[in-house]
């Protein structure tokens, strides 16, 4: 593994009738980066294209500075030549080996071996399933080896394609939590492909996400999520931005502080500002976390005009309209609490009832169970 | 079994063991490219490695039988580099064999390729093996079972030719006289016990080595119970 951070270069296209991939972007493989999109947006023709196996490419690809394709200059590096690794959404395990003899295999081929078997099958809690034969293990324990078998290969660069989308949540879990930790012991960097933003808020820094072959939007994991939130249905002009909002709840997406693990009623509290807390339901997971990722459904919040003091909702904030954007039948509010924003989905109806303008200061209710995280 | 039955049985093994090493050799890379192949003359290929199917034995045999001559190209190229005769040669029979015999193992190995993908392959060359590698560490171990069948049925197919064999071999004890042609000659001398002991034994032979493919080729068992999910903690 580096401890350098790679740049990817890509300027590609990839053209499969209707169907066209057109990539001009750096991109910045620091930690895990996410890749979203709708099918068939090219999420996984440019994971392949990175790691070589895309032939129908024209164009050029650089990580840290290393050519690993130029159809121009004729240049070309095969995928076992680009020290790029990919885990894929159906594992493809050797099934004529056990689950030691494919990690055998990644660790025999590996040039530059500085990662012990030892190591990796601890990393991925791999040992007591050595000696089984891959047909006999569960879908998340043969992701797990197909995790480990990538690792093993070290890779400079690590690509990951909806490695939990045939997964139940007990291993979506366990795995994501596997993989946050692997990574930040291993210091590798990832791009991490899936359709599902839940998985990706939970485990990405930055976001970029993907239509129609091109990347629409890129950046910080929170602000994408909150950008795809702002574009408005009626807006013809932002159709391809359109199509993602269409596929996405609205959501406010948070990375905070945990300041107690348990209230004493069985209460995680969040730090969101000086003055304000979130709360959630406790869980023993968060235990070992200093931060916890967690977004709320602008659906899920309410507003009141006044302080809810009698009110059963344990989640208050105080704050203030910033934006109020009209949709199709409802109103999407941007508010403020301290320097945070929210997003609150209501009716044209209550909006109206309520009179509600900007810079007009209101109270954001929600109950602690409209606070999510990936990790039930 | 007399002498030159015997003579006849190791002639036989000889072409056959030559012939399926011969074609395993060159159907192997066919096979492939066939079963990777997108274009449109795919088909032509096909058709043309399916011909032997289909052709009576003696239509291949009369034109290899021309194609061997001194008076022909290939004939005559043989004898300029080998300084003997192709045709009624030991030589002329196992390529004749090679021809005959080649959708026999061309085909097996096509469908296996096909049904193997590339997903595999493709996970092989992220984990850095190379061309030859993947082969050799993927492809063969899991399409062990269909290699099996071709080089068998590519043998057995052999062990039991006539009519290519009688066409440009002749029957010349101890080059090209083999199993098939002597049964032939034992039944033209109504000597049937000598040719119920010849056909017997073929008979047998083809019977262990379908018993063999069929054996070889049945699906692995693998134990039903999925491994515990706390049992790797």
């Amino acid at each position: 593994m580096t401890s350098k951070t790679p740049q990817l270069n890509v300027n590609i296209s990839v053209r499969y009738p209707p169907f066209e991939l057109a990539i001009k972007q750096t991109i910045p493989v620091t930690g895990i980066t996410g890749i979203f999109g709708h099918s068939a947006s090219g999420k996984s023709t440019l994971l392949r294209a990175i790691a070589g196996l895309e032939k129908k490419l024209t164009g050029d690809i650089t990580l840290g500075g290393i050519a690993l394709i130029n159809t121009q200059q004729r240049t070309y590096l095969k995928p076992e030549n680009r020290q790029i690794g990919l885990v894929f959404q159906n594992s493809r395990l050797f099934d004529h080996l056990t689950v030691l003899g494919n990690l055998q295999y990644a660790a025999k081929r590996c040039q530059k071996s500085q990662l012990s078997l030892d190591e990796v099958v601890q990393l991925t809690k791999l040992k007591s399933l050595l000696n089984y034969s891959v047909n006999q293990l569960s879908g998340g324990q043969q992701q797990r080896v197909a995790l480990a078998r990538a690792l093993l290969a070290e890779p400079k660069l690590l690509l990951l394609d909806e490695p939990l989308s045939a997964l139940d949540q007990h291993s979506k879990t366990q795995l994501l939590q596997m993989l946050l930790s692997i990574q930040k012991k291993l210091n590798l960097p990832m791009l991490y492909v899936s359709h599902s933003l839940d998985e990706l808020q939970q485990v990405c820094d930055n976001l970029i996400v993907m239509a129609h072959g091109k990347i629409v939007n890129r950046g910080n994991i929170h602000q994408v999520i909150h950008q795809l939130n702002n574009y408005s249905g009626n807006d013809s002009d932002n159709d391809i931005q359109n199509q993602q909002c269409n596929i996405i709840q609205q959501q406010t997406s948070l990375s905070l502080s945990i300041k107690t693990f348990n209230n004493g009623h069985g209460l995680t509290t969040l730090s969101l500002n000086k003055q304000q807390d979130i709360y959630l339901a406790s869980d023993q997971s968060f235990k070992q976390q200093k931060q916890l990722r967690c977004f709320i459904l602008a659906s899920d919040i309410s507003i009141a005009l006044t302080e809810p003091n009698d009110s059963s909702i344990v989640n208050q904030l105080f704050g203030s309209i910033k934006v109020i954007s009209h949709q199709t039948n409802r109103v999407l509010l941007t508010v403020t609490c301290g320097s945070q924003d929210f997003f609150v989905a209501i009716s044209e109806f209550s909006q109206q009832k309520l009179s509600l303008v900007t810079k007009q200061h209101v109270y954001l209710q929600f109950k602690t169970s409209a606070v999510r995280t990936f990790i039930h | 079994m007399s002498n030159s039955d015997l003579q006849a049985l190791f002639t036989t093994l000889e072409m056959a063991a030559l012939t399926t090493v011969i074609l395993l050799i060159i159907g192997t890379p066919l096979a492939w490219y066939l079963a990777k192949m997108t274009s449109r003359f795919k088909v032509i290929i096909e058709a043309i490695v399916a011909l032997p199917l289909v052709l009576p034995p003696t239509v291949i045999g009369f034109y290899l039988l021309i194609a061997f001559s001194p008076e022909h190209l290939p004939g005559q190229l043989w004898q300029q580099t080998t300084g003997q005769q192709l045709a009624f040669s030991f030589s002329a029979i196992v390529i004749g064999s090679v021809l005959y015999s080649l959708p026999f193992v061309v085909q097996p190995l096509q469908k296996a390729f096909e049904q193997l993908g590339d997903s595999l392959i493709e996970a092989g060359a992220l984990l850095g093996a190379g061309p030859i590698d993947r082969f050799f560490s993927i492809v063969l171990p899991l399409t062990k079972a269909s290699f099996i069948t071709a080089a068998t049925l590519g043998f057995a197919h052999t062990v039991g030719e006539f009519g290519i064999i009688l066409m440009i071999g002749g029957n010349i004890p101890g080059e090209t006289r083999v199993l098939s042609i002597a049964l032939f000659d034992h039944v033209e001398a109504f000597d049937y016990a000598r040719a119920h002991l010849l056909a017997f034994s073929l008979l047998g032979v083809s019977m262990v080595v379908l018993a063999l493919i069929y054996g070889l080729n049945l699906p692995k068992k693998h134990p039903r119970n999925k491994v515990e999910l706390n049992n790797d903690k």
